[in-house]
Parts: structure tokens; C-alpha cells; sequence
């Protein structure tokens, strides 16, 4: 169904596939902790806009709601994660993820 | 007419952007550009007649998280060029499995069949309707995420803090 | 619900201790908190009350069951290490994030709302990407940290990606809608099919199952033994029930579709982890693949769950989970006493240097391996048949004979043990702990003739 004039909800759902794939590649292709965690943000920002398309063609607001949560936990998950990468920073005076191989087997 | 204008516009610069924050080299560019990609993203919330959302979107990931992005780049000084030590192998791979990826989930959505439901009426994503929603419906998680922050918070501060010796 | 209160409250109760510096009530409230938890599931026992809260949770016989289970592991994690633990200072944050992570635990057995299983989700695992990091001056820890952290949040993405879909394929985010709807359809349409297959790729995350299990093995060794052995028992177990609610309850019409693909991921975990496990040398690490090894056994018991019937899947949690609570406790024990090693050599002479130890790890290696007169084998067995009755007979094959290569490495940890070493101190525990590992032992022996007595289980 057309969610604006000549814009059906495939055309949203393709933007958001596209934008959710391009974080994924983010994720494997770059090497540095902040940018990969950038990428995550983006896949879940691709989330949100579909979550707001699909919202609009069920005609309920309960998407937008569950947009706001996942705001609240990707605000709790950096919180969290740059306190982590902080602390990683303060041990090893790096954030390239290729040093992270203490542990192998 | 000028609604499709203004979809395609966006699409293109949140693609744009997002592969910009893949590509460029200095990671205060690639924060800078995530900024840009979450407004074209606030700006396709307002075309679909999210507006508290877009507005709430803006506040919240250009406001303060990217923010906080941008305090630790610079805190960590990173914002000199990383030397590119990627393999192109990684290279290759992580572009291949995003792209299978990609083609995989563009032809489950191709496929897709459209939905019949009626729209959403135009005032829907007033803070009034959200809100009945958000305290009506959704009280319960709305109060737990509470405990969220409160777990999210006592670990930051319990890894940012100086040991007690 | 009071059960979600009791220990979310408690959590705030252990921190409003810390402020009031009054920290020796900081375990008597979790500990008390837990029981009381197990009280009220067993009060609440079979009166099936409505949902509540507009369709958002359910204490249903199934999440009363997982409920008690979990908090029964947790209580016994939280005795359990006191040692660890101790008089310092930033326990009580440590203590106060576990609780907060037992609330996420309690949510994701409850749900009947995708919206509280994300929360659950995610309240069980940020204050554990703490924990895991939570040795400050530790790279192991801060690199398990930081790689837990951020798979979590990947597997976060593609999850929610995934309920995205389901919602745009259904129209909404409540349990039961979702069920009336795709029961509905003959088989699942493009878009349902997608979000299904991301939301069980989330999932698959969480519990390290075999094409996304590279993360868990480097978590489990990096992080602090204590919470390694929290992330393999509680949180291991909340995922799994929160899967079996999602894809036996919800999506349960669909398991034809999805059959093979579980019975595949589960066959691949099961080869890869124990084949793995097997050349390891750290055993902090060969019991964190033997963790993912169960992980696969789990996923046949999802698969293979007639008519929604959680009680193999809650029988193996509960003696998994009693049994690896116990061979990462020993474990640490064994390796706090010389200096952090975790290899065989640590264990050698066990035997002479603390037979209570040694006699709780034999019996929970034993019972991980599954052998009979101990609950694991039941465990196990139960897995094993209700798998062949729905037609699985090549992936019994391979349990089978991954069992045997699971024998192998759990023996290897028994002969160190056996081995005898000179000159070689005592490992001194408190008698409380002592206490504690005889009753796990107890329990291993005990759940296999509890369950083995016909008609009470079964």
C-alpha cells in the first residue's frame, strides 16, 4: 500500500534493508571499536525507520512506541559500551579491534 | 509530487552519509556524517507522520548520544587518520556477507505482499496519542525500563570509577 | 508480577545499602530476596492468572517453572562465591547489577509481548557486559567485556530487525495476536519467514549456537570465573525458555518449516564445539565449549517439544546448570590457589588437596558427560528420545557421537585430578562452601532418581 503518493511501503522497507546491511558491512569492514559501534547504531536507526513505515501502514501507534524503546536501550547500551571502550583505551592505548587477541583456540 | 521529491532526496542522503561513515578515514567525519544520516532519518519520520518521534529522534541520537560519541573520539584523540590495516581479504568478506545479506532480505521484501490495513490518521504520532499509548498500554515496560537505566548507569559508573584500594 | 518486584527491589535495596554503608546486609537481601522469589512460584503454582498488564507478561506454570529453576541456580551462584567476592568494596555494585540481571532473566521467561522480551533481553545482558568486564585491571576481562558487549548489541540489531518484520507481517507486537495470525496462514509469507529466520539468528547469538558461537568461547575465558559460570547457567537458561516461549508457543505451527534448520544449527553445534573442546589445553575454556556443546542438546530439545511441553528443556537446564555452577566454581577455587592458572596441570592431585572439590567435579564433569547414575545422563536421555520420536534420527547419531567425544575431554579433567602431584599445598575453602558443594553433588544424584521414578516427570 502506498504509504505517501507513489511511495509504497517496499520502497521504506528497501531503505531500511539497505541502511541495516550497510551497518552490518561497517561492523566487519572497519577496525575501529567507536566506528564499528557507530555502525551497530545505524542498524538499529535502519530498525526504527522500518518500525515507523510499517507503523503507518498498520495504522497503530504501538511501533512508535517501541521505537522509543529501543531509543532508551541503545541510550543505556552506549552508556555502557563507551565506559567499556573507555576502560579498554585506559589498559591497552588503543581502540583497534585486531589488538583484541589475547585469547585464541 | 513534492513528497516523493522529498523521499528520494532523503533516501539518497541517509545511503550517502551512511556509506560515508563506512568510508571516510577520520572518525570525527564518520560521527559528523552519522549526525547527517539521522536527520535525513528524522526527516523521513516526518513524512510519515511521526512527528514527536522525529523530534525525539533528533534530541536524543544527534543530541546526546552522538554527542557522547564525539566527547570520546576526541577524549581518546582519535581524530588523526587510523592507518588502514584492514586486510583486503576482511575486506572482501565482510563486503560479501553484507551483500549476500542484502540480496537475500531485498528478495524476501520484493516478494512481500502489500498490506491491506487502512493508514494511520494524520495526528497519530502527536505526543497526545503517543502518550495514551506509551502510559496506557505500554506502562509496564516503560517502568522497567527504568531498572535498564538504573542497571546501565551502576555499571558505568562502577567502570569509570578509580578502584577502591 | 511480585516476583519481577521482589528482585528488582532488591536490587535498589542492595544499593541503598551500599549508601547507607551498611554492607553486611548486602547478601542476606539478595539471598533472602531469591528465596522469597522461589517462595512465591511455588505459592503461585498451577493458579494460571490471567496476563497482565495489557497482555504484557504471564506467569504462567511455564514461566513459574523457569523462574524458580533460574532463581534457584542464581541463589546457589550467589552463596557460592562469596569467596570471590569477599569484604570489598564494589560488591555491592556487583552484586546490585546480578540482581538487575535476574530481573531480565525473570522477564524473558514471562513475556507474552515482543516488547518485554526485548527488555528482558536487554536488561539481562547490560549489566552483565559489566560484570564480564569487571576485573578493571584485567585485559582478558576487559577484551571479553568489550567483545560480549558488542555482539550483544549486534545480535540486539538483528533481532529487533527481525521483530520489525514480524510486526509488519502481523500487525502487532503481542504474543497472542501474532499466534491467531500466522496460525492463520498455511505456511509463513515472505515477510514473517524473514523476521522469524533474524529472530531466532538473535537468539542464536545469545545462547552461542554454531555459526555464531565464535564470541563465547573467548567471553567465557576472559571473564571473571564467578560470572563466567552466571553467564553459562542463568543467563544460558533464560535465553533458551525465552526461545522455547517464541518458537515452540507462538511460532509453534511453523516448526515443520523451521524443523531442519534448528535440528542443522543444533547437529553443527554439537560437532564443532565438542570436536573443539576436545584439543583444548585451558579447561576454563574446554568448559566454556562444553557450554556451547549443551547448547546444541538445548536446541533439540526445542525442536523436538511436543505440544509445547517445556519439562525436558527445564530438566536439562536445571541439572546443566547445577552441574557447570559447580565445575566453574571448583574451577576457580582450583586456579585462585595458583595464581590464575587454568590448565590441566592445576588440577593435578586435586584428590589430596581438597577431596570435597575434587568429589564435586568429578560428579558435575560426570553428569555434563552423561553418565547414568547422575542427572545429566537423564538429562540427556530425555533429549535424545523425545528428538528420535520426531524423526530426527541422523542428528541422535550425532549426539550421540559427540557424546563420546564429549566423554573424552570431560575424562582428561578426571584423570588430572587423579594424577597424583608432590609437594603440593591443601586448598583450604570454608565449611559453609563445603557444605554447599555437597549439596550441589547431592542434587546431581538426587534429580536422577527424582525424574527417574516414573509417572512424576514423565
Amino acid at each position: 500500500m502506498e504509504l505517501l503518493p507513489n511511495i509504497t511501503v517496499n520502497h521504506y522497507l528497501g531503505l531500511s534493508v539497505l541502511l541495516f546491511c550497510l551497518g552490518a558491512f561497517g561492523v566487519l569492514y572497519k577496525r575501529n571499536a567507536i566506528i564499528m559501534f557507530m555502525c551497530v547504531e545505524l542498524m538499529l536507526n535502519a530498525v526504527n525507520l522500518s518500525l515507523v513505515a510499517f507503523s503507518k501502514m498498520w495504522g497503530g501507534t504501538d511501533a512508535q512506541v517501541f521505537v522509543f524503546f529501543i531509543m532508551v536501550v541503545a541510550a543505556a547500551e552506549v552508556a555502557v559500551g563507551l565506559a567499556i571502550l573507555m576502560m579498554l583505551y585506559r589498559n591497552q592505548h588503543t581502540t583497534d579491534t585486531d589488538v583484541l587477541n589475547k585469547m585464541k583456540g | 509530487m513534492l513528497t516523493e521529491y522529498t523521499f528520494w532526496f532523503l533516501s539518497f542522503l541517509a545511503v550517502f552519509s551512511a556509506f560515508a561513515v563506512i568510508l571516510s578515514r577520520n572518525p570525527v567525519h564518520s560521527v559528523l556524517y552519522l549526525i547527517l544520516t539521522f536527520f535525513s532519518i528524522a526527516g523521513h519520520y516526518f513524512l510519515l507522520n511521526a512527528q514527536f518521534l522525529a523530534a525525539v529522534h533528533i534530541i536524543v541520537y544527534a543530541g546526546a548520544i552522538m554527542v557522547l560519541f564525539l566527547y570520546v573520539v576526541m577524549m581518546l584523540n582519535l581524530n588523526q587518520a587510523e592507518p588502514q590495516r584492514t586486510s583486503a581479504w576482511a575486506k572482501f568478506l565482510g563486503a560479501g556477507a553484507a551483500g549476500i545479506l542484502m540480496l537475500v532480505m531485498i528478495a524476501v521484501i520484493r516478494k512481500a505482499e502489500q498490506g491491506t490495513p487502512a493508514g494511520l490518521p494524520v495526528n497519530a504520532g502527536t505526543v497526545e496519542n503517543l502518550g495514551i499509548t506509551l502510559y496506557r498500554d505500554f506502562l509496564l515496560p516503560f517502568e522497567l525500563a527504568s531498572v535498564l537505566f538504573l542497571g546501565a548507569m551502576v555499571g558505568a559508573v562502577y567502570l569509570s570509577k578509580k578502584e577502591i584500594t | 508480577m511480585k516476583e519481577l518486584l521482589i528482585v528488582s527491589l532488591a536490587g535498589i535495596a542492595v544499593l541503598a545499602a551500599d549508601v547507607i554503608k551498611f554492607r553486611k546486609a548486602v547478601l542476606p537481601i539478595a539471598v533472602a530476596s531469591l528465596f522469597s522469589l522461589i517462595f512465591f512460584c511455588i505459592v503461585d503454582w498451577g493458579r494460571n492468572e490471567n496476563p497482565m498488564d495489557n497482555n504484557m507478561l504471564l506467569f504462567d506454570n511455564f514461566a513459574l517453572g523457569f523462574t524458580a529453576i533460574l532463581t534457584f541456580i542464581s541463589l546457589c551462584w550467589f552463596l557460592i562465591t562469596t569467596e570471590y567476592f569477599g569484604n570489598d568494596a564494589r560488591r555491592t555494585d556487583l552484586y546490585a547489577l546480578t540482581l538487575f540481571s535476574i530481573c531480565g532473566a525473570v522477564l524473558m521467561v514471562s513475556y507474552t509481548n515482543l516488547v518485554m522480551l526485548f527488555l528482558g533481553i536487554e536488561i539481562l545482558s547490560i549489566p552483565l557486559y559489566v560484570l564480564a568486564a569487571s576485573k578493571k585491571g584485567d585485559r582478558l576481562s576487559n577484551e571479553a567485556g568489550f567483545k560480549y558487549f558488542f555482539l550483544g548489541s549486534l545480535a540486539s540489531a538483528i533481532l529487533l530487525f527481525g521483530i520489525a518484520m514480524v510486526y509488519g507481517a502481523t500487525g502487532s507486537f503481542d504474543l497472542g495476536i501474532i499466534s491467531t495470525a500466522s496460525t492463520a496462514m498455511s505456511s509463513p509469507t515472505p515477510l514473517l519467514n524473514a523476521g522469524i529466520v533474524m529472530i531466532f539468528a538473535g537468539f542464536a547469538f545469545k545462547v552461542s549456537a554454531a555459526p555464531f558461537h565464535f564470541w563465547a568461547p573467548d567471553v567465557y575465558q576472559g571473564s571473571p570465573t564467578p560470572v563466567t559460570a552466571f553467564m553459562a547457567t542463568v543467563v544460558k537458561g533464560a535465553a533458551f525458555a525465552a526461545m522455547f516461549r517464541l518458537f515452540s508457543g507462538t511460532f509453534g505451527s511453523f516448526i515443520e518449516t523451521y524443523g531442519d534448520v534448528i535440528a542443522i544449527i543444533s547437529a553443527l553445534t554439537l560437532i564443532i564445539a565438542n570436536i573443539v573442546a576436545a584439543v583444548q589445553t585451558n579447561v576454563k575454556r574446554l568448559l566454556a565449549y562444553s557450554s556451547i556443546s549443551h547448547a546444541g542438546f538445548m536446541l533439540g530439545a526445542i525442536l523436538s517439544a511436543q505440544n509445547g511441553d517445556p519439562k525436558i528443556l527445564l530438566y536439562y537446564i536445571l541439572t546443566y546448570g547445577i552441574a557447570s555452577l559447580t565445575s566453574f566454581i571448583v574451577l576457580y577455587h582450583v586456579s585462585a590457589y595458583q595464581q590464575g592458572a587454568e590448565d590441566f596441570n592445576a588440577f593435578k592431585g586435586l584428590v589430596k588437596r581438597n577431596p570435597v572439590l575434587a568429589g564435586a567435579m568429578t560428579l558435575a564433569v560426570l553428569s555434563m558427560a552423561g553418565i547414568p547414575p547422575l542427572s545429566g545422563f537423564l538429562a540427556k536421555y530425555f533429549v535424545i528420545s523425545s528428538v528420535l520420536q520426531s524423526g530426527y534420527l541422523w542428528l541422535v547419531i550425532i549426539m550421540i557421537l559427540t557424546s563420546v567425544v564429549g566423554a573424552y575431554y570431560y575424562l582428561r579433567i578426571i584423570i588430572a585430578m587423579f594424577t597424583p602431584l608432590e609437594n603440593s599445598g591443601r586448598i583450604v575453602v570454608s565449611d559453609f562452601q563445603k557444605y554447599l558443594f555437597l549439596l550441589l553433588s547431592l542434587l546431581m544424584v538426587g534429580l536422577f532418581f527424582a525424574a527417574a521414578i516414573p509417572d512424576w516427570l514423565y
